[in-house]
């Protein structure tokens, strides 16, 4: 799918609380910014220090606004089924937000899980990743998993740099238009502690990304 | 070395920019030199964003001062004595920090913010996104005639603090900007201007007639408000923020703030491209002429707004004055409760127009309805680690999962008591409305009455019912979470700090008020703290127990931050793993204390629960409440540097 310069670019990135989504949110709106997006709008939730509950961010930007003002990006939400790209570090948290999607949308999930406490007390259920991956198949064929939390403690032995390996997967999608490899890197120097040690993880991402992407157009062909 | 953020330093260019930080920014541009305020979700980040800029501008402490208040009701006088001796100051609150400034503001309004200027930053919260109510405060501006703004972008949001900043100082008027969760929290671009320093000292000049709220000067002074408001009326055509979006179609479109962004994509999408809107910038006072021109030309006209009809009522007063024969729609069609959204717009829009939604919308939405049900819940929770979930257990086992008893719940982390699998929570009113509640209850009900409460709630307003307790020697147990830090809404480094660092602790105010019971305990400590609670609720009047435990999130990075410092010098360190071996599956762990370090899982075919590493904080509850003895604990580096928990 090939995108214009005018269109609205819609990312949902959902995961739970001190996971890294509202860092990634802002890595990307900054990397807009570098490759000159005109417009961008989006919105972040934040305020409750706790670290357990579930939280989604709407990144928005459109690289060249209509003249028609009406036409225009001028809301920091999606809207239902509106979503190009889905990132969610939490396999559940891409069900909890998916009216967001629609079958132009593409999933890429970290399929670590982290289970709430209902689930430890054994008083709900937590869906099998089969389930997960079959229920958003209802929204779209293009559901992609990736283990980034072992990827990451495998690599960098802590699971912190799963946020960098998620954005590397979403960069191989191809649903990130008009932002370059090189606008991250910049960002990330100027923003994140360990830049050497992040940008690698967001090659890692890539790397892993496109070799799982290519097998499943393998399998589908 | 202090990295400095050049979006508050540098005078030109674009910048991405939160609505919050973009107000932040206003006020630097506006001259503003003092702001005040208690926190509270959507408007904590402004406190924290000017105290960032203090510790990395150094300079800016020259002029600007910052105060953490102990409540709202204190920040708006504070905040008013500061304008008073001529400068320009800013006064956040969130929604409901408004009822407890209402009283203060409501004369502070009559008698007007001149010399300086004042602007109140009302952080609403339309769908209580992070908080424990949803209200309509806009009623309040036109009840204490406070001028509001309502941004929708970041640039909107510093342009018209500036705005407002000129006209409070203007027309002797509290100006207000109203924000939501989301337009504080949306990031987008903001032109940059210069930036202008504020005053450092003012001067305060007596004016008995001004300053002094009582007949006749009250009276004086209100029909001085009405004078300025009609005066602010008349200029707003002037001031370009209200915009009209031309367009043919006979049904048009008054909005204001964030459902005016919903408002654009939804009309887009349906088509409807032709339908006039009008944007309101400021939604109190309207001006005449601007509303009955744009109506003039309408058969009917739908009043987009969130919550309770506002803009509704004040737009058919003022069809109804002019005699103007235009439909007025509104709550008809969209609910007064409860956030909007461009899907929730389009739909109601759709009916409106009598078009078709369009068709990946109603898909989504339908195809999300089919299979929500399987989606697992996950509420916020407390952290792992958290000692007032350690108290939760303590009382749950010492009242035998509440028997006979009630819980007067509270505002602070403790708000999320109510959750399951705990549920350790009855009711839940307002901040200190826990232990106002129980003094009541307690003398009606021979049940067993627990009210609980935060340190930052204890100050903010919880100091008045607990000497009423011990006035009326009321048979409640007040449990007081002594976690040193404001932590629910993101650890603001708040007076109470600053007191405890003095010596000064709830212990000592407890003593002198004359509460007869009062015990210190440690919910780290689980199973004396239950004996205490156990002694305490067999003990009629009124009983105090402090749990004294810092916010563990807070305590963890200090005690990570202290043991990477001391690794870089190359020292080793003790340190301690929790393990489970040998679970019985009994649940007291998952059901009871319910710690979120702890998951289910399988091992070797037999199901057990097991300690998630990366989470743990190492806080020993589970170990000691473990009622098999199947929680382990391991010490490697035994004889090496130990980093403990800090004192408070
Ligand atoms: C009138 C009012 N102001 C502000 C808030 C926002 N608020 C909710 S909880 C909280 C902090 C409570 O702190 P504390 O009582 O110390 O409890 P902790 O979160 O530390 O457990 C604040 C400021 C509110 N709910 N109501
Ligand atoms: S922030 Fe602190 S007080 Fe709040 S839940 Fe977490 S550990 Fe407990
Ligand atoms: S020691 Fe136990 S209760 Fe404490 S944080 Fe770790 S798992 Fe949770």
């Amino acid at each position: 799918m090939s995108f214009k310069e005018t269109d609205v670019i819609n990312i949902v990135i959902a995961g739970t609380a001190g996971q890294g989504v509202i860092t990634l949110k802002r890595l990307i709106e900054f990397a807009a910014q570098k490759a000159g997006i005109k417009r961008a709008f989006g919105s972040e939730m934040h305020g409750l220090a706790q670290r357990e509950g579930a939280i989604t961010s709407h990144t928005r930007y459109q690289k060249e606004i209509f003249e028609e003002e009406r036409k225009n990006l001028h809301s920091p939400l999606i809207c239902y089924g509106d979503a190009d790209l889905y990132i969610c570090f939490e396999p559940v948290e891409a069900l909890r937000r998916g009216i967001f999607a629609s079958n132009k949308t593409t999933f890429v999930l970290n399929s670590w899980t982290i289970p709430g406490v209902m689930i430890t007390a054994n008083l709900e259920e937590y869906p099998s990743l089969d389930k997960i991956m079959e229920t958003l198949n209802g929204y779209s064929d293009e559901v992609y998993f990736i283990n980034a939390t072992e990827i990451s403690i495998e690599r960098f032995g802590q699971s912190q740099q799963v946020n960098l390996i998620m954005l590397g997967f979403a960069v191989a999608t191809r649903k990130l238009p008009f932002i370059e490899l090189g606008h991250y890197e910049e960002v990330i120097k100027e923003r994140l502690r360990d830049p050497d040690l992040n940008i690698e993880a967001l090659h890692l991402g890539i790397k892993e990304g496109s070799k799982i992407l290519k097998n499943s157009l393998k399998s589908k062909v | 070395m202090q990295v400095k953020d050049a979006r508050f330093i540098d005078e030109e260019g674009k910048v991405l920019m939160l609505g919050n930080e973009a107000i932040v920014r206003g006020c630097l541009e506006a001259g503003v030199s003092f702001a005040a305020q208690y926190p509270g979700t959507p408007t904590s980040d402004i406190g924290e964003t000017f105290q960032r800029l203090l510790r990395e501008q150094p300079e800016l402490n020259d002029f600007f001062v910052h105060h953490w208040a102990i409540n709202e009701a204190v920040a708006a006088s504070e905040c008013a004595g500061a304008a008073w001796t001529g400068c320009k100051v800013l006064n956040p609150m969130k929604h409901v920090g408004l009822n407890v400034a209402s009283d203060a503001l409501s004369v502070i309004a009559l008698n007007g913010p001149n010399p300086g200027a004042m602007v109140i930053l009302i952080g609403s919260d339309p769908g209580s996104l992070g908080s424990h109510q949803e209200q309509n405060e806009r009623f309040y501006t036109w009840m204490f005639h406070l001028p509001c703004f309502e941004p929708h972008t970041p640039q909107e949001c510093k342009e018209w603090v500036k705005l407002a900043f000129e006209l409070s100082e203007k027309y002797d008027t509290i100006f207000e900007i109203r924000t939501s969760t989301r337009s504080a929290h949306s990031r987008g671009y903001v032109e940059l201007g210069k930036l202008v320093k504020g005053k450092a000292k003012g001067k305060f000049i007596r004016n008995i007639p001004k300053y002094n709220s009582l007949p006749p000067h009250a009276i004086n002074n209100h029909i001085r408000l009405y004078e300025r408001i009609e005066k602010i009326r008349e200029i707003i055509p002037q001031l370009k923020i209200n915009v009209i979006f031309p367009g043919g179609n006979k049904i048009g479109v008054i909005t204001s703030g964030m459902p005016f962004g919903y408002t654009m994509e939804a009309l887009n999408q349906l088509g409807l491209n032709d339908v006039p809107i009008l944007k309101l910038g400021l939604i109190y006072p309207l001006n005449y002429k601007e509303i009955t021109d744009f109506l003039q030309k309408l058969e009917k006209v739908v009043i987009i707004e969130e919550l309770e009809p506002f803009l509704e009522v004040k737009i058919a007063e003022i069809a109804h004055n002019h005699k103007l024969d235009v439909e007025i729609i509104g709550e008809k069609y969209f609910p007064k409760y409860n956030e909007y959204s461009t899907g929730l717009v389009a739909t109601c829009l759709a009916k409106i127009f009598n078009k078709k939604p369009k068709e990946q919308m109603s898909k989504a939405i339908d195809y999300f309805n089919s299979y929500k049900e399987i989606i697992p819940s996950r509420f916020p929770t407390f952290c792992a680690g958290c000692p007032e979930r350690a108290t939760l257990y303590s009382i749950l086992k010492a009242t035998n999962q509440l028997e006979n008893t009630v819980i007067c719940g509270d505002i602070g982390c403790y708000v999320m008591s109510f959750f399951p699998p705990q549920e350790c929570s009855d009711l839940i009113i307002c901040m200190s409305g826990g232990i106002s509640a129980a003094i009541g209850m307690s003398t009606k009900t021979d049940q067993k009455v627990v009210a609980l409460i935060g340190d930052s709630t204890f100050f903010h307003t919880g100091m008045p019912p607990l000497a009423e307790a011990v006035g009326y020697n009321s048979n409640v147990l007040l449990i007081i979470f002594e976690n040193s830090w404001t932590a629910m809404t993101g650890h603001q480094n708040d007076v109470l700090r600053y007191l405890i660092n003095q010596g000064f602790s709830i212990e000592k105010i407890c003593k002198a008020i004359g509460v007869p019971w009062l015990k210190v305990e440690d919910s780290y400590n689980p199973k004396k703290l239950t004996r205490t609670i156990e002694q305490a609720l067999e003990t009629y009047g009124l009983k105090v127990i402090i749990i004294k435990r810092e916010c563990a999130l807070q305590a963890h990075r200090w005690r990570m931050n202290q043991i990477r410092a001391l690794k870089e010098q190359d020292k080793k360190i003790q340190e301690v793993e929790y393990f489970i071996h040998g679970c019985q599956m009994c649940y007291d762990c998952a059901r009871v204390l319910s710690c979120p370090a702890i998951r289910r899982t399988e091992i070797d075919g037999f199901e057990s629960m097991q300690i998630d590493q990366d989470r743990c904080i190492k806080c020993g509850v589970c170990y000691e409440i473990c009622p098999n003895g199947a929680i382990h604990k391991t010490i490697f580096n035994a004889l090496d540097t130990e980093v403990g928990w800090r004192e408070i």
